[in-house]
């Protein structure tokens, strides 16, 4: 084994951990100021795509159809959360967790159901644009050209999030309510809207997610099972509601797969599940502090 | 007034002509009711697409089939949803023979759904016809005297491409497949018949990912590390779609000979579109534009009229079924469902790809492979097989002696 191979197969891996990032972060920040589990984020990531697939058919071969698309499908996730925050979620707050799980877990079988009848069960392809296609070779690795897209959209969304949490006033409010949510209360904020804010928010990232990873997957019904699956486990090992624990957590997943798979192919699947299991039995409340 | 003599006489003449001819033409034996047969696949959810097409091909043959009739009957159907899941198909199977008395079963895209409801088929003694599954146990380890199989199967598929990569020359192999029971089964299938062909074959290594797993890149770009000679893919479905992406993007075709079983079919490469890779060798049992002959032009031409897009291969196994059905109903003139096995067994019908027989032996229909290489093609808006040839199904299928011993070693 080679260094250039491990430092190729680092850089594929990293790529993947940014979806892997963004799509937990954003469940990760449900988890920290709403304190829901939300099933459904899965659903949100697969209706994202689907939705990025059908605007950039509908702009057609011009290069900013897939622009237009990465903007409108995490637009239409948000607002699709808003809504059922807003509705129903929003009612729910004070019900026990398992009220709470129930009724994401509710919405995620409506929401497959919705895509299923709008897109039906065959699966959707999305070519990029030409300039996007095909591959750069990135220290001996056959990188795909749309996978550096990604490299660079996961950090860009970590640094906007951070920007968010850490310099406006909505997000200090969601920190600190994250924290103690009477305490926020009794100061006079409505906690609500804030709720309301962050949830969308989290919606937002479900759905860019999705979006980002359109042009490199089939789109298809079921794409959100795994994932779901890897971003709990992402959020449980990063640290329950912890932004950087996402992070570390997705690069974690990313980059054992990848260079598992130099060490042991036949077995790659396994290991981002063994170091998460062996992260867990070290440290079992994650690898950061949690919010909880 | 003889004219009128004449005309009576000729007109009494004529009644008994057709009366005599009349008696001749009508069937000597007609059933008594209608032949029922109960469809179970999966029409929710990814696979669905290839259940429908399926379907569509099973109801275009039985418009054709009904016209006539069959000893006066016609053939009817109903259809259960079994989710690709073998316990609900299971179920399925079981309310359709004991609740809607069907005379005979068909289905599934699921090869653990097709084993379930072969295994209750046995012992209800019902007959069953596998259409899509390609899980070579249903006709050979596991097969018996009720299921039988209008489909091509991974025995098949994995020496026919054993055989084609053998003959190019290659040994060193890497195997890179999804973890669920067909890639299991097809690449087996390949790498048994590659060490039969070429016993010197040497494996580099392979890999296994789930079922859904969505980005191929680390798998591929590791194994074009490994520097194989040759690789073969074990995937079907959407997971076929994400091999067939991520291969297009990085070129790995272009980079390492790559075998993939329904790589060059239709049903792959039309919802891939411009991501699809070209050079990649494959093999599929129907095409809907090659061999160009009358009966399969017509096929194509009436699927088209009455479904809007091509036949791909699941309604290829659905065409025939409906007249292998028929034409063992005819020929066993009984709705006896052991009359019905014994007429089905050696059975000849006329496909749109020339005659096909029902082997008495396993019950498998024996079909021909096509092998191609993916190639872009002005004339066809998704990629074709390039080079097709074609490869008789005797050649490609295990013998009836293997068949025999396979059965054996299972019991």
């Amino acid at each position: 084994m080679d260094a250039a191979a491990v430092l190729g197969q680092l850089v594929v891996g990293l790529s993947r951990a940014m979806i892997l990032f963004i799509v937990s972060a954003g469940l990760t920040l449900i988890l920290g100021v709403l304190r829901v589990p939300n099933v459904f984020h899965g659903s949100l990531y697969m209706l994202g795509a689907f939705v990025a697939w059908t605007v950039a058919e509908a702009v057609g071969s011009h290069p900013a159809g897939l622009w237009l698309a990465l903007a409108a499908a995490p637009l239409v996730t948000a607002a699709v959360g808003l809504v059922l925050e807003r509705l129903l979620l929003s009612r729910l707050y004070h019900r026990e967790h398992l009220m709470l799980i129930l009724f994401t877990f509710g919405v995620m079988l409506v929401l497959n159901d919705v895509v299923k009848l709008l897109w039906g069960p065959t699966y959707r392809s999305l070519v990029p644009p030409p300039s996007l296609q095909g591959a750069v070779t990135v220290l001996g690795v056959a990188l795909p050209k749309f996978n550096l897209v990604l490299l660079v959209a996961g950090p860009l969304v970590g640094l906007s999030l951070w920007l968010f949490t850490h310099r406006t006033r909505a997000g200090r409010i969601a920190r600190a309510a994250a924290t103690d949510r009477d305490m926020v209360a009794v100061l006079g904020v409505d906690v609500s809207r804030v709720f309301g804010m962050a949830f969308g928010l989290g919606c937002f990232l479900a759905g860019l997610g999705g979006a980002l990873v359109a042009p490199t997957t089939s789109i298809t019904l079921g794409m959100d099972h795994s994932l779901l699956i890897d971003s709990f486990l992402i959020v449980i090992v990063g640290g329950l509601g912890n932004l950087w624990g996402a992070l570390a957590g997705s690069l974690l997943f990313g980059i054992t797969q990848s260079v598992g798979l130099l060490v042991w192919p036949q077995f790659a699947v396994a290991f981002p599940y063994a170091v998460t299991a062996a992260v867990l039995l070290v440290r079992p409340t994650g690898l950061l502090r949690s919010a909880w | 007034m003889v004219g009128r003599r004449w005309s009576v006489l000729l007109l009494v003449g004529a009644l008994a002509a057709a009366s005599v001819m009349g008696a001749a033409a009508a069937p000597a034996f007609r059933f008594d009711r209608n032949i029922k047969v109960g469809v179970v696949d999966t029409y929710s959810g990814p696979p669905a697409v290839f259940g429908n097409d399926a379907l569509n091909g099973f109801r275009l043959a039985l418009q054709e089939i009904n016209r006539d009739g069959v000893h006066g009957a016609r053939i009817e159907f109903v259809t259960r949803d079994e989710k690709f899941s073998p316990e609900i198909g299971l179920s399925m199977a079981r309310e359709l023979v004991l609740q809607e008395r069907v005379d005979v079963l068909v289905g599934t895209i699921n090869s653990a759904t097709a084993l379930a409801i072969s295994a209750f088929a046995r012992e209800q003694r019902v007959p069953f016809i596998v259409w899509i599954s390609k899980s070579e146990a249903i006709t050979g380890a596991k097969g018996h005297r009720y299921v039988f199989s209008t489909g091509e199967n991974t025995a098949m598929a994995g020496k026919a491409l054993a055989e084609a990569m053998a003959r190019r020359g290659y040994t060193r192999f890497w195997l890179a497949a999804e973890d669920y029971e067909y890639g299991h089964a097809i690449t087996n299938s390949f790498w048994r018949f590659m060490k039969r062909a070429r016993p010197e074959s040497t494996l580099v290594g392979q890999t296994w990912w789930r079922t859904g797993e969505p980005d191929l890149v680390p798998y591929l770009t590791q194994i074009l590390q490994a520097r194989p000679q040759a690789v073969f893919f074990g995937t079907g479905g959407a997971g076929m779609a994400n091999v067939m992406r991520t291969m297009q993007v990085i070129g790995f075709a272009q980079r390492i000979p790559s075998a993939i079983h329904t790589a060059i079919d239709v049903t792959v490469l039309r919802p891939l579109g411009a991501a699809a890779p070209e050079g990649v060798f494959g093999t599929t049992d129907y095409l809907y534009y090659y061999p160009e002959t009358p009966a399969n032009r017509k096929f194509v031409q009436d699927f088209q009229a009455a479904y809007g897009s091509p036949p791909g291969f699941p309604a290829f196994h659905g065409y025939i079924t409906g007249y292998f059905i028929a034409e063992a109903y005819r020929k066993a003139r009984s709705l006896d469902r052991d009359r019905f096995v014994e007429a089905l067994e050696g059975l000849r019908v006329r496909t749109p790809m020339g005659e096909v027989e029902m082997r008495g032996c396993d019950h498998q229909a024996v079909l021909p492979i096509i092998f191609g290489v993916t190639r872009r093609d002005p004339r066809f808006p998704h990629l074709v097989a390039g080079d097709p040839t074609i490869l008789p199904g005797r050649d490609v299928m295990p013998t009836c002696e293997d068949i025999r011993r396979a059965r054996e070693r299972a019991q």
